[in-house]
């Protein structure tokens, strides 16, 4: 228990009268004693009143007014208080605990306290001691208050340089499909991601963390984010002149490490992954700084990308392993943070790399992948999950046919049909049946069906989500063909809202009335394409609807 | 703007049997026509509401949604809603949605009365 007289306290009490309370203080001169000093009329005394001396637990033991001729105390602060004077002490105790001592010399009279003096005293200690806690607890939460706002103001720091420093919009590469999702935690980790344009058309992907969260993370992901840009730019320019002097990921990360570690707080350092695309030819070149592993998911199975690397920050001078690999029509890269894999659920057991690497390999790839590891992370952790660290993912797919080109590997496209729809309620209707008339004979008639409905759902969706179904706003609609693929382009004006991320339908939990009855769009297109992907830009989603026609399902 | 067409006709083949007959589209706009629907279906005792959707035209995941929140109400006046007539794509999205587990599917009308005894 804590029985030191608080000073500010003391203060407020005997400062002068300006808290009310002071006014109240009988503190008075002794005017006979010749020898005692004189205290002045509502005068702060000092007083040294450490918890272990025995007229605390005196005072905490006593209620009422001591006179302190009469205690027999080896006491420091009683010789103290005697030497100042003090005559009778009020103790103010609340609930057990000493917070204030009201102290009086002799009477100006000279008189004896009277027996109504003594109650009057008890009476105004009684109701000065609860006062006085009041007025602590009334203190103490403004200070609480003060450092929750600072806190508060400093997270909005924190995300602010987070976000405005995250990418703005994602690259558009043909043949390529990005997405990219990051959710911050309330306290705001250090993740940040980055795409770099090299002069040659190469694509760097970066992706960190930062130890630590706040403020302090926020500016060391700007910094890095800073380095690994001029680092890299440094090379691009380069490059104009010296095409043969390639700097290699592991060369970026190395020159990176290089200057970030002289002026890294002390405990502080960034994992990261940076990897050069070719997107001509599928070439990807990687080097990692100790950041989690990024899968690459190939038909059923996954491939880790493991490269040797310390984290930057920590000693300069490091070599960092340069690996590659060969990106296939359909593959598709996850990177992502470790606020993935180490979300707990209320187990307290990790979500984990099992977990993940077999989900990367089981599902399709692309922005559904984001969104289905999204829905299994929700799966995991529970509905009052609080989030502990950022989640960052991004995805780089490589598509299956580039329906934009005329010649590739795939075959040849042919469109089938191009048009465009005013949005409304019920005009999904004629998207579906004029998509159907195109794919006649091209997607097998048993497909039939499955195709309608997954195009009047996607269409559903961009009418009412995407263009709030504004007539004045159309939804456009491709239909093409290879001699292996069909693809459905459907693409609406929403594009700076993100799609809902709905939680899996889940009929039981509908009819306890713990879901909304609908909500069964998304999960429908799923059942009946071969693969979905999601094409976002700023202003505009586009669902990518794909059937496989190799006469497999 | 397209408007939606549907049909409902409410049947009693008996005391504790009723059929809702369903002809065009269930969506969305459904909603009004089809809590109706129910509400006359499901006066005076009756204990099985049986859906028949031989001659639905087209139903989208918003129809869905309504059958699950009349599923809701039929679960609470302890009734049992069975179906007929179902197009196998839309077996299939019963399938997948589980809502056969909830709403027993017949191939027609007869095994259905039968069912509901």
């Amino acid at each position: 228990m804590e029985t030191t007289p608080k000073p500010n306290l003391w203060q407020r009490i005997f400062g002068g009268g300006k808290t009310g309370l002071g006014t109240e203080s009988r503190s008075v001169p002794a005017s006979s004693t010749a020898d005692a000093p004189k205290p002045l009329p509502g005068t702060l005394l000092t007083l040294d009143l450490p918890p272990n001396d025995p007229l605390v637990a005196y005072f905490q033991s006593t209620p009422g007014v001591v006179e302190l001729d009469k205690l027999n105390l080896d006491s420091p602060a009683l010789r103290d208080l005697n030497k100042q004077g003090v005559k009778l002490v009020i103790p103010l105790v609340n609930q057990g605990e000493l917070l204030g001592l009201m102290n009086l010399g002799n009477r100006l009279s000279d008189q004896d306290y009277s027996s109504d003096d003594r109650v009057l005293l008890n009476n105004l200690a009684t109701q000065t001691a609860p006062a006085i806690r009041v007025a602590q607890l009334v203190r103490q939460q403004q200070l609480e208050t003060q450092a929750r706002e600072r806190l508060e103001q400093e997270l909005r720091i924190a995300r602010l340089v987070q976000q405005t420093l995250l990418p703005q919009e994602l690259p558009a590469l043909e043949g390529w499909h990005i997405a990219a999702h990051y959710r911050p935690a309330r306290s705001v980790g250090g993740d940040f991601y980055d795409f770099i344009r090299y002069n040659d058309g190469r694509l760097a992907l970066v992706i960190g963390d930062v130890t630590d969260k706040g403020v302090p993370a926020a500016l060391v992901m700007a910094s890095t984010r800073a380095t690994l840009r001029g680092v890299a730019f440094d090379y691009s320019s380069a490059q104009v002149g010296a095409s043969e002097q390639h700097m290699t990921p592991g060369d970026v990360l190395a020159r990176a490490n290089d200057l970030i570690c002289p002026d890294i707080p002390p405990k502080m350092f960034i994992t990261c992954f940076y990897a050069i695309l070719d997107p001509d030819t599928g070439l990807l070149q990687y080097a990692n700084a100790g950041h989690d592993v990024p899968y690459v998911k190939r038909g059923n199975t996954f491939i880790e990308l493991r490269a040797r690397g310390m984290p930057l920050g920590l000693l300069p001078g490091m070599p960092y392993e340069v690996q590659e690999l060969q990106l296939e029509p359909g593959d598709s890269i996850l990177f992502y943070s470790d606020g993935l894999v180490e979300a707990h659920n209320p187990q307290r057991e990790m979500f984990g790399f099992p977990r993940l690497s077999e989900y990367v390999a089981s599902h399709p790839g692309g922005a559904a992948l984001i969104e289905a590891v999204l829905e299994d992370l929700e799966i995991f952790t529970g509905p009052n999950w609080e989030q502990e660290d950022d989640v960052t993912l991004v995805t780089l797919q490589r598509a299956t046919g580039a329906p934009n080109n005329v010649s590739n590997e795939m075959g040849v496209w042919k469109t089938l049909a191009s048009f465009e729809t005013p949005s409304g309620e019920g005009n999904e209707r004629e998207v579906m049946t004029r998509v159907a008339e195109a794919a006649q004979g091209v997607l097998p008639a048993a497909r039939m069906e499955q195709l309608k409905t997954a195009v009047a759902e996607a269409t559903m969706n961009a009418m009412e989500h995407g263009n709030k179904n504004n007539p004045d706003i159309p939804v456009q609609v491709q239909v093409k063909a290879s001699p292996q693929l069909l693809s459905v382009h459907i693409t609406d004006q929403g594009g700076s809202v993100p799609i809902p991320d709905n939680p899996a339908p889940d009929l039981d939990l509908k009819l306890e009335g713990m879901q909304s009855p609908r909500g069964w769009g998304l999960f429908l297109i799923k059942q009946f394409v071969d693969e979905m992907n999601i094409v976002t830009d700023e202003k505009h989603h586009t669902l990518e609807l794909i059937w496989h026609l190799d006469g497999k399902e | 703007m397209a408007t939606t067409q549907l049909n409902l006709t409410v049947r009693k083949p008996s005391n504790s049997v009723a059929v809702i007959d369903i002809h065009g589209e269930v969506t969305g706009a459904a909603e009004t026509p089809l809590m109706s629907a129910y509400e006359e279906a499901s006066h005076n005792g009756v204990r099985t509401v049986i859906l028949n959707f031989s001659n639905l035209e087209y139903m989208n995941s918003s129809g869905i949604g309504l059958l699950v929140t009349l599923l809701i109400r039929v679960n609470r006046q302890k009734q049992r809603m069975f179906s007929y007539g179902l197009s196998d794509h839309y077996q299939q999205i019963f399938q997948l949605t589980r809502l056969n587990e909830a709403i027993s599917i017949y191939p027609d009308e007869t095994s259905a009365l039968n069912a509901a005894g």
